[in-house]
């Protein structure tokens, strides 16, 4: 009995912390600029964080992230209990939650919704409920999930946007002959579990939620929440305007404040500079293959990688990129994923270290090498021309290369690089995923990088069935341990989600995974 | 052009002579000014361009750094000088090719009329309407990013600008009464062309010629975006402002500066082009 | 007769223009590195999914293959699915097409409002102080990147004076007019810059040729001779250039559509080409070609109204 969890124990926590809370009031729709526009809002077939990061608001999952992103909170369901053995998992559904068009939430759209998530043919987001076996009703107001073999992610997983609440009937009804059809048909009108339901979205322009009057969740106040009205979404994709909108007050919150602006904002009048922990990082990576184009490659020389990050100055690249804002990364995770370790910088600046080892390793008058960047990503040129500085002091010329975003994707996957910048933010509150994508060479050869460790690869193997959270946090830090000290990656800067919200706006949380989270969202009246 | 029998040329004007050094004087000035800078920036520019100073980051102009610093430390006055040797390559390179095939098709194209204008007429339409984001991106994956590569695919367009002017105007030259004497004489088609016709049609063209060099450093900040134009850490007006845009407010000097440079040559361009405008019809 | 004749061949002629861009941007879309999958996915691009991904949209198929299916459908109406956006390009084209229509028109009247009568002032003061206030004027508009002027005129006239809003499209014809004056403006400085330098450069050539004398010798009066003969035949060219660079707007108002928030077509060409969304691309290109081929032959109509030698 397990990580067994009570509905009356977290509603007692969180009355806990609501009392030192301003008393909210109800009503009024937030405008919210969005630097891009959504592309497709189904949970299980969506691509991008576009998406990904406002889907919670349509539709819940049976379990809630907490707002620091790494714990458990009851969403659709109330309950839930991993067998001893961790093959299985029971849930219990939560009584008289119903969809927005008042249809109620059945154990049917729940096992329904579930393996389509966990269906391969489905997306690309399957995966992460890979030991999902099969899901059968439980009585009729309750669920079990069956496992392949154990796995210490599966709580996690069901509160990831694609394991999200779908009603089955309405859905099915939709027109269109393959599932992708109808999801296809079902998003023209889309009838949700979440707090908010789609209204209209002219695309490339706004996008119009409205309250989900049939939503399970009650406010501060007693009545259901949400507190707001509605959300609008304007596509406002240029950061001065967006933050211009925002100061000339026509809009009330506005994401992804570019760095160099945060400081202004944070002095500005009437707006609350909101920097919400995030699990996002910055990187260079490396190919470490032993030839590229026929070419010894002296990146696969692991002491030429670890002068070149000895001699990275990250405290000066974290000022000049992120104005201050970002932090030094001390592991390839950010701080923010669970059993993250590791303090303080992994490599920091010391250019005698970083002579002597281009020395050892034999490249004492450096090299000539090249780092494809994101064409017009200000941050990334910005990495990439302080590093081209700072790696001149230990001889590397380093040439950059802009590119877009699809010819650099095709570059590394074939293998045609030699260094490129990159970014991860975490969509699972745990380690599996970024080390799946980073470290576990079978996945994608970490990141591309064709770097291998048989010995990393067997612990993360096991550290995904291992349910003894001591264990695995041991073989976490281990993966971490041989990935920091020899992978393939400069871990350049952590930094937080930049928000910025006019001082009416209250309760906003983007969690570290980057969920947008309205649901408990309210303004002040004028 | 003194070998032009007075038939076939149009009425002489009196030369202003009072009017015309001018706007040439000045326009070339100022140009001239910009080719020495382009050309030996070290001698003028007090910091090495691509040199950044953390300690410096930001730093308003003062007798130090007359233009300030930008967010790199590195100093906006070296930059600036600096980036006139890549701006005035970008005004002359990526628009002398397109003028002179523009110029040579357009007066074929619009002395022969008929069939060839139609067809003419149709590659205009398909090059104007072909997406030239696409091209640029094409053209980047398959040759790499850099300057050459942005005077190619801008080439590519830019021929049909130079092409459509000259034609329109030719095709009016043709049906005036000296280009009947030239034919009646039993000058060639490509003497009437090129000695006769295309001096009188060239003018818009030309003028057309400077305010596209302008138009050609404004493009580069916006490939600036696309990667395709100057690449970091090199120093161009157009990158310059673009990277000044989170800091108009809090530091208008890395935007404003290259701005200020921006118009000052391309005053000189449009001024010189005035006094070549004035020198081709008067001197014709 | 003449007038209509030369329209129906025009139009007749678009044809064989629209197939051969039709060809040139298939292949060429295709010739760019990557593809939707990896596009969209980024580093969470795995091959498994990117290999099915692909099939599912038929980009395993073999090019001809790929073509003759692409032609069949374009032949019954069907310009296909945007691949990330999952909507019909028909109906994204009718969204976005328009938008950027109205842009470019009100962007083309405020550059002629701001440059005929400018450039006329300018040439018949030639050398004066009004001739080289307005062309200094209009050289430092020529000069400044768009993206810079739009966000002066969002700061000064948006956030500041709170006269228009600051970016976005708007509900409703009049409410989307004034949506767009901002950004219409921007675009237009540098397309009144262009049209007052050939316009200027144009009436002083006219006026320097004989038949004005002519006309002045006949006795007409000043004015006459000016809107008659001068105006007439200086813009000629300038209608000629309007053309082209009207032409290219259509297209190219990427980044005075992203400055300004609005949802026009060249944003999403730039995103689809970005994303390798092959279908909108197509599309989008196949509708903008149409639109400028359509401004050409206006202009030529234009021009041979105004100057019959021109018409054959």
């Amino acid at each position: 009995m397990r990580n067994l969890v009570t509905a009356a124990l977290t509603a007692a926590l969180l009355a806990g912390s609501a009392s030192a809370a301003l008393s909210v009031e109800r009503g009024g729709v937030l405008h919210y600029g969005r630097y891009a526009d959504s592309l497709f809002l189904d949970p299980v077939l969506n691509d991008a964080n576009v998406d990904i990061w406002i889907l919670s608001n349509l539709y819940d999952t049976l379990i809630l992230p907490t707002d620091d992103g790494k714990g458990l909170e009851p969403g659709l369901a109330t309950e839930w209990t991993v067998a001893d053995d961790g093959l299985s998992v029971d849930l219990t559904l939560r009584k008289g939650a119903m969809f927005s068009d008042g249809s109620p939430i059945t154990v049917d759209d729940v096992i329904w919704s579930l393996k389509r998530a966990a269906n391969p043919d489905n997306g690309i987001w399957n995966f992460l409920l890979g030991s999902v076996e099969d899901v059968v009703a439980k009585g009729d107001d309750g669920i079990t999930i069956k496992l392949k073999h154990t796995d210490p992610a599966i709580l996690p997983a069901l509160t990831v946007f694609n394991t999200a609440i779908m009603p089955k009937k309405q859905f099915e009804a939709a027109e269109g002959d393959t599932d992708a059809e109808k999801a296809k048909a079902f998003a023209e009108h889309p009838v949700g579990s979440g707090p908010f339901v789609l209204k209209s979205w002219q695309r490339g322009s706004t996008m119009t939620l409205v309250k989900n009057e049939h939503y399970w969740d009650k406010g501060e106040d007693g009545k259901p929440l949400p507190y707001l009205d509605g959300i609008e979404f304007d596509l406002l994709p240029d950061d001065a305007t967006r933050i211009l909108k925002l100061q000339s007050g026509e809009i009330d919150g506005a994401e992804l404040i570019p760095y160099a602006r945060v400081e202004e904002l944070k002095n500005a009048e009437g707006i609350d500079m909101e920097l919400f922990p995030s699990t996002r990082v910055a990187n260079v990576i490396m190919n470490v293959r032993p030839q590229v184009d026929g070419k010894d490659n002296p990146l696969s020389n692991e002491k030429v990688r670890q002068g070149m990050n000895y001699a990275a100055n990250k405290q000066a690249i974290i000022q000049i990129v992120t104005h201050g804002v970002g932090t030094p990364m001390s592991s390839y995770m950010s701080s923010a994923t669970p059993l993250h370790t590791g303090e303080g910088a992994v490599y920091p600046y010391d250019l005698e270290k970083a002579k002597a080892l281009m020395k050892e390793a034999g490249y004492e008058d450096g090299f000539s090498t090249s780092i494809l960047i994101l064409a017009g990503s200000q941050d990334e040129i910005g990495s990439a021309t302080a590093l081209q500085q700072m790696w001149a002091q230990i001889g590397i010329k380093l040439e950059l290369q802009q590119v877009d975003n699809a010819t650099r994707t095709q570059k590394y996957r074939d293998g045609e690089f030699t260094m490129r910048a990159g970014a991860w933010t975490d969509d699972i509150a745990d380690p599996n995923e970024i080390t799946s994508y980073y470290v576990y060479s079978p996945n994608i050869d970490a990141v591309h990088s064709g770097w291998k460790s048989e010995k990393a690869d067997a612990l993360f193997e096991a550290s995904q069935k291992e349910v003894d959270q001591k264990k695995r946090a041991e073989q976490y830090a281990e993966i971490q341990k041989i990935y920091n000290a020899t992978g393939p990656i400069i871990p350049l800067y952590e930094t937080p989600y930049p928000v910025a919200l006019r001082d009416k706006v209250h309760g906003f949380l983007q969690i570290p995974l980057g969920n947008n989270v309205f649901r408990a969202a309210w303004m002040d009246k004028q | 052009m003194t070998a032009i029998s007075p038939a076939a040329q149009p009425r002489r004007r009196r030369i202003r002579v009072a009017r015309l050094p001018l706007t040439f004087v000045l326009g070339g000035l100022i140009l001239g000014i910009s080719l020495i800078l382009a050309v030996f920036p070290s001698i003028f520019a007090p910091y090495d361009p691509i040199a950044m100073d953390y300690n410096a980051i930001l730093a308003p102009p003062s007798l130090s750094h007359f233009f300030g610093t930008d967010s790199f430390g590195r100093d906006v006055f070296a930059r600036v000088i600096h980036a006139y040797t890549v701006d005035m390559q970008i005004a002359i390179f990526a628009t002398t090719g397109p003028l002179i095939v523009g110029v040579i098709v357009g007066a074929l194209v619009g002395y022969a009329g008929g069939l060839t204008e139609t067809l003419f007429g149709r590659v205009v339409d398909a090059v104007i309407s072909f997406p030239f984001l696409v091209l640029v991106i094409a053209i980047v994956a398959v040759l790499g990013p850099g300057l050459t590569n942005m005077y190619i695919a801008v080439g590519v367009i830019d021929w049909v600008f130079y092409g459509r002017l000259v034609a329109g105007e030719v095709k009016v030259q043709k049906r005036l009464d000296y280009a009947d004497a030239g034919r009646a004489m039993g000058y060639t088609p490509a003497r009437i062309i090129f000695r006769h016709l295309l001096p009188n049609a060239i003018t818009p063209a030309i003028v057309y010629w400077m305010t596209d060099m302008a138009l050609a450093i404004l493009l580069g900040s916006s490939l600036g975006y696309l990667g395709l134009g100057a690449q970091p850490p090199a120093a161009e007006w157009g990158v310059q402002i673009a990277d000044g845009k989170n800091f108009m407010s809090t530091a208008w000097w890395i935007s404003v500066f290259p701005g200020v440079a921006i118009v000052v040559t391309g005053l000189g361009f449009s001024l010189f082009g005035d006094g070549l405008a004035e020198l081709l019809r008067t001197k014709r | 007769m003449a007038l209509l004749s030369f329209i129906a061949r025009r139009l007749l002629q678009l044809i064989p223009t629209l197939a051969f861009i039709l060809v040139v941007i298939f292949v060429l879309v295709r010739l760019l590195p990557g593809d939707p999958a990896s596009a969209i996915l980024g580093d969470r691009a795995r091959d498994a999914d990117v290999v099915r991904i692909n099939a599912e949209l038929g980009l395993d198929q073999p090019l001809p293959v790929q073509f003759l299916v692409f032609v069949k459908n374009i032949a019954t109406g069907d310009f296909g699915n945007s691949i990330h956006l999952k909507v019909s390009v028909a109906s994204l084209i009718a969204d976005r097409l328009p938008v950027t229509l109205m842009l470019t028109i009100m962007a083309a009247l405020i550059a002629l409002v701001l440059s005929v009568p400018l450039a006329f002032v300018a040439a018949t003061r030639r050398g004066r102080l009004a001739d080289n206030a307005i062309r200094g004027s209009f050289q430092v508009g020529l000069s400044m990147p768009v993206f810079y002027v739009g966000l002066i005129l969002l700061t000064v006239f948006g956030a500041q004076l709170h006269w228009f809003p600051v970016g976005g499209f708007g509900n409703g014809f009049f409410d989307q007019l004034y949506h767009l004056f901002l950004p219409a403006l921007t675009l237009a400085l540098s397309l009144a810059a262009i049209l007052m330098r050939n316009l200027r450069a144009a009436i002083i050539g006219v006026v320097d040729a004989e038949y004005v004398d002519f006309a002045r010798a006949k006795g007409l009066r000043s004015r006459v001779i000016m809107t008659r003969h001068v105006l007439r035949n200086a813009l000629i060219s300038t209608i000629n250039l309007f053309g082209l660079q009207v032409g290219t707007l259509l297209g190219g108002a990427v980044i005075t559509e992203t400055v300004f928030a609005i949802p026009g077509a060249g944003r999403l060409m730039i995103e689809s080409i970005y994303g390798r969304d092959y279908p909108v691309v197509q599309g989008l290109t196949l509708a903008l070609a149409v639109v400028v081929s359509l401004t050409f032959l206006l202009t030529d109509i234009l021009q041979a109204w105004l100057d019959p030698r021109v018409a054959q």
